[in-house]
């Protein structure tokens, strides 16, 4: 346990140190509370890997509370490379130890296709309209 | 933005995204690689794995070196073979190079598909079977000081519970020594001789036990299966040989 404890400890720490030398995020995340079970997450510009201090901000804030599910709204989404994916997936691994949901809305017929092949529609739910979105969430 | 249809009508098209051209088309199975344990298999990110999840950085400082990171990366995608130390064998490129979603095949027990690649970056992505479910991404960046660096980043699950079972035994340490290598191969290359530094961590030290039956498709398995079965398959074509030549015998 103590170990495992380390290892979470390892992450933050470098979150932090990345954070530091972080050169600036082409991208901005407003965040709102729907109903007391569900925070949105308006994503607008770039998820590259300088978007990591950002998003990950974003998360602590939306998730403050006893909120069961995490909303990303992709509609204003210009731009992700590889990294952007690996940083949802380590989201997804946070969300889903707090016993939350993680779930998406707004995204483009490409960014469908590049969560269908990396396979993140395995585990992120993908909806076509913010209210369908909260609504499973609050279920 | 809004076109023309043939028949007149206008239909709503949309603007396509900068990084349209840089990510692989969605495959249901990779097909046409020829490749055993390639063949037929969905390519697997971090979430379809069994093992721990792990999360791999080794970096360089390119200190000394001109060389921008767009350069760095075009000349580690180039010489992909040769600078990661696997050769022309260990690692074929398809013929049209390391574009996306062309695959390239590991020997002869397994592959990795081009899932994305820009002018900065290019990452793999690994199919059933291999010992890894995930990604790994090769890049170069400018650091504060105006040193180019470049780096390799895995997140990786251990594709089932035998590789998992490896992972302490000796598999960690062999990934580990294969980026450190790469990386130093990448700084000796434009001449710099920088320490490679390496950061692991744990992203979820659960297993992912729904996901045992990954070790069916398992390469190394399927790979000692096919060697151990080779007389049985040379002793049917025999078979099927002299049946055919009999009945061409009128």
């Amino acid at each position: 346990m103590h170990a495992l404890r380390g290892e979470f400890e390892g992450v933050r720490l470098i979150n932090r140190e990345r954070r530091e030398d972080m050169p600036q995020a082409q991208v901005t995340m407003d965040v709102r509370k729907v109903n007391d079970d569900v925070s949105v997450i308006d994503v607008k510009g770039e998820l590259t890997a300088f978007a990591e201090g950002v998003l990950m901000d974003a998360y602590n804030q939306a998730s403050d509370g006893k909120v069961h599910a995490i909303v990303l709204n992709f509609e204003g989404l210009e731009y992700m490379n590889s990294s952007g994916i690996g940083l949802l997936v380590t989201l997804l691994i946070r969300v889903n130890r707090e016993k939350q949901r993680l779930l998406t809305y707004g995204l483009s017929e490409h960014y469908r296709n590049i969560f269908q092949i990396t396979r993140l529609d395995d585990a992120i739910g993908i909806y076509d309209s913010e209210e369908e979105a909260v609504r499973a969430g609050a279920a | 933005m809004r076109e023309q249809s043939p028949q007149g009508k206008q239909r709503h098209v949309e603007p396509q995204p900068r990084d349209a051209t840089h990510w692989a088309r969605y495959v249901k199975t990779l097909e046409g690689t020829a490749g055993p344990n390639v063949e037929g298999r969905r390519v697997v990110g971090p979430l379809q794995g069994f093992g721990k999840m792990w999360q791999k950085t080794y970096r360089v400082r390119l200190e000394g070196a001109s060389a921008p990171p767009a350069e760095v990366v075009e000349a580690w995608r180039a010489r992909f073979p040769e600078l990661s130390g696997f050769g022309e064998k260990g690692f074929r490129v398809p013929a049209g190079g390391l574009v996306p979603g062309a695959v390239a095949l590991l020997g002869g027990l397994s592959g990795v598909m081009v899932l994305y690649s820009d002018e900065e970056s290019f990452t793999y992505m690994t199919p059933e079977g291999h010992p890894f479910s995930g990604w790994i991404t090769f890049s170069a960046h400018t650091d504060e000081d105006a040193t180019t660096v470049a780096q390799a980043h895995l997140l990786i699950r251990a594709n089932d519970p035998l590789y998992e079972f490896m992972m302490p035994l000796g598999l960690h340490r062999l990934e580990d020594r294969t980026w450190q290598r790469t990386l130093r191969n990448v700084a000796a290359h434009f001449g710099a001789a920088s320490e490679v530094e390496t950061r692991i961590v744990c992203v979820d030290p659960k297993r992912q036990w729904r996901c045992y039956k990954n070790i069916r498709h398992n390469a190394l398995i399927l790979s000692a299966l096919h060697v151990i079965t080779t007389p049985l398959r040379w002793i049917k074509r025999r078979h099927q040989v002299s049946g055919t030549s009999t009945i061409l015998k009128p």
